[in-house]
């Protein structure tokens, strides 16, 4: 009899069906997934913050120079021609205390106030952009000799130890991401091998009457995707309820994370789709490769005959 | 229908369970395979469904020539013919309509067309008003007939019944086998593998003998019941000319 195929609801409701029947185990895969969905997000969510947090510090060949507190305007200008004199500065860039103080007002709101009240304790400065950071040390010692200069903020060091940060926790990411894909692979190919296991009598009978292997595979690559998808949001969900308290608490200790670490708003978005798009992914992966490798060793056969 | 020329079968540890064997078994036959236990059914089955392949020698089977089938083809190979199991096979969690028209779904039939043939190949069996039953809650002989309209159901060119009254008592066995020769009476070869020769002398037909790996003895005999207890035909129904209309345009 030829069949019109008509079937992809029935398949549909088909790999539903079986994550309730083998729920338990279903259940455990989605522990088991979101905890590993966790990690590895937050592996990329620390990376892509590090990221933020060297863009807001500049390149690192940028320095800040601070005048003394009572240089008048007329001493300041000619500060600044003294400066660009020097022969590694590429660009000299005058940054008046109004500015300055406006910046740290901004970064710590009401705190800023509890501490110094209406007085600014900053001086004028000069935004200095440096042409070679080999000759680092070299032009920083020149500068200093320049009469009015009180100091110079120097945040290139942090900046080259975070870049050295980043790259570790660019490493360490691509081999968390790595690693506990392939777990998540496992966990999941595992899981639909024991739904697999358990419905080895339906799969004989389906194979008896002359079920295609594609149409056998189909529910079970839908059960994996979707436990995919359930541990994608629920991952997501769990990672986008704790970013801004790990983001606060992170910025009560480190001032500078609070103005630079990625605001939520911008990438909620991105974690959902991420999440789940990766989930889905796996899920089919897994779920293909577990039903594929059945069906060509044990599962091809028709049991007990 | 069945065609095979000096067919044998060496497993992999040396047996060589079929040897040399060549028949013919034309649509609408009745056909017996008795034989001993490891004399070769088995195997001479699994050749049929291309469960196993042929060592040497040239099989066809509903039109496939099965020497040179590829994979992809084999469920259409077997959707060609409806498999009765000795232990009948059933889904214990799925109840008497979902059992039969599982094998409707897992060719991917249309819901429609299951709901209309499920409801069929139940009443020819007779088990009309079991519908939802569980296998469980079924006698051997039932089950053993859902087991039946199960192979039924998609309507195949042949009938393999492996030992089908092997588990159930005599009497259900009659019956069972009753079914069998009404199908077969619609046109459809039925083949059945058993070691019981009371029910082979009773209801007659081919009988081929396998002994060995070889085929022993091929012949017809006359069935032994009267005229009167010759069972009598059920299938045709006001619905069946219906039904094979609608398939054939499906």
């Amino acid at each position: 009899m030829k069949m019109k195929f008509n079937s992809s609801g029935y398949l549909v409701k088909e790999g539903l069906k079986n994550i309730w029947i083998n729920r338990m185990m279903s259940l455990a895969s989605i522990i088991v997934l979101v905890s590993c969905l966790i990690i590895t997000g937050a592996a990329i969510l620390i990376s892509v913050n590090v990221n933020s947090l060297i863009a807001s510090i500049g390149e690192g060949n940028q320095i800040k120079v601070f005048l003394d507190y009572e240089l008048s305007d007329i001493d300041s200008i000619k500060l600044g021609a003294e400066i660009k004199k020097v022969e590694n500065v590429q660009e000299c860039r005058y940054y008046p205390k109004e500015e300055g103080i406006k910046e740290y007002k901004d970064r710590l709101g009401n705190l800023y106030e509890s501490l110094q009240g209406e007085k600014n304790p900053l001086g004028n400065a000069y935004i200095v952009k440096l042409k070679d950071l080999s000759d680092y040390k070299d032009t920083i010692d020149q500068i200093n000799k320049i009469k009015g200069v009180s100091s110079i903020s120097d945040r290139g060091d942090i900046a080259r130890t975070l870049t050295k940060l980043n790259a570790f926790v660019s490493v360490v990411g691509f081999w968390v991401v790595l690693i506990l894909g392939v777990v998540t692979l496992f966990i999941i190919s595992n899981s639909i091998k024991m739904t697999m296991y358990s419905r080895r009598f339906e799969i004989s009978i389906m194979k008896s009457v002359g079920a295609t292997n594609n149409f056998i595979r189909i529910p079970f690559i839908i059960e994996a995707m979707t436990i995919g998808l359930i541990s994608g949001a629920i991952a997501s969900a769990v990672l986008i309820l704790a970013y801004n308290p790990i983001k606060n608490t992170a910025g009560q200790m480190i001032t500078l994370i609070s103005t630079s670490a990625i605001p939520l708003s911008a990438i909620w978005v991105n974690i959902i789709a991420g999440f789940c798009g990766a989930g889905v992914l796996i899920g089919a992966l897994g779920g293909y490769i577990s039903i594929t490798k059945y069906l060509h060793k044990e599962g091809g056969d028709i049991i007990g005959w | 229908m069945i065609h095979m020329k000096n067919v044998s079968k060496v497993y992999s540890n040396g047996t060589e369970a079929l040897k040399n064997v060549t028949l013919n078994i034309e649509r609408g036959e009745f056909v017996f395979i008795v034989g001993s236990s490891g004399a070769g059914k088995s195997t001479f089955l699994k050749l049929l469904i291309h469960e196993e392949t042929a060592t040497f020698g040239k099989i066809k089977v509903n039109g496939f020539d099965l020497m040179k089938i590829k994979k992809h083809k084999v469920p259409y190979l077997r959707r060609t013919m409806g498999i009765v199991f000795q232990d009948f096979r059933l889904i214990e969690k799925m109840n008497v309509y979902d059992n039969i028209a599982f094998a409707m779904r897992a060719i991917g039939a249309p819901e429609k067309l299951v709901r209309r043939r499920v409801k069929y190949v139940i009443a020819v069996v007779g088990l009309k008003g079991k519908e939802k039953r569980r296998p469980s809650e079924l006698s051997g002989g039932e089950q053993q007939r859902v087991s039946l309209a199960r192979a039924l159901v998609n309507n195949p060119e042949m009938i393999i019944a492996d030992e089908p009254t092997g588990n159930i008592d005599p009497k259900m066995s009659f019956e069972i086998m009753q079914r069998l020769v009404d199908i077969n009476k619609n046109g459809t070869t039925v083949i059945i593998v058993t070691h019981e020769l009371d029910i082979v002398r009773s209801f007659g037909g081919r009988v081929i003998r396998i002994d060995g790996g070889e085929i022993v003895e091929d012949k017809i005999i006359q069935p032994s019941l009267s005229p009167d207890e010759q069972p009598t035909t059920v299938l045709p129904s006001p619905d069946d000319d219906e039904n094979k209309k609608e398939e054939t345009k499906e």
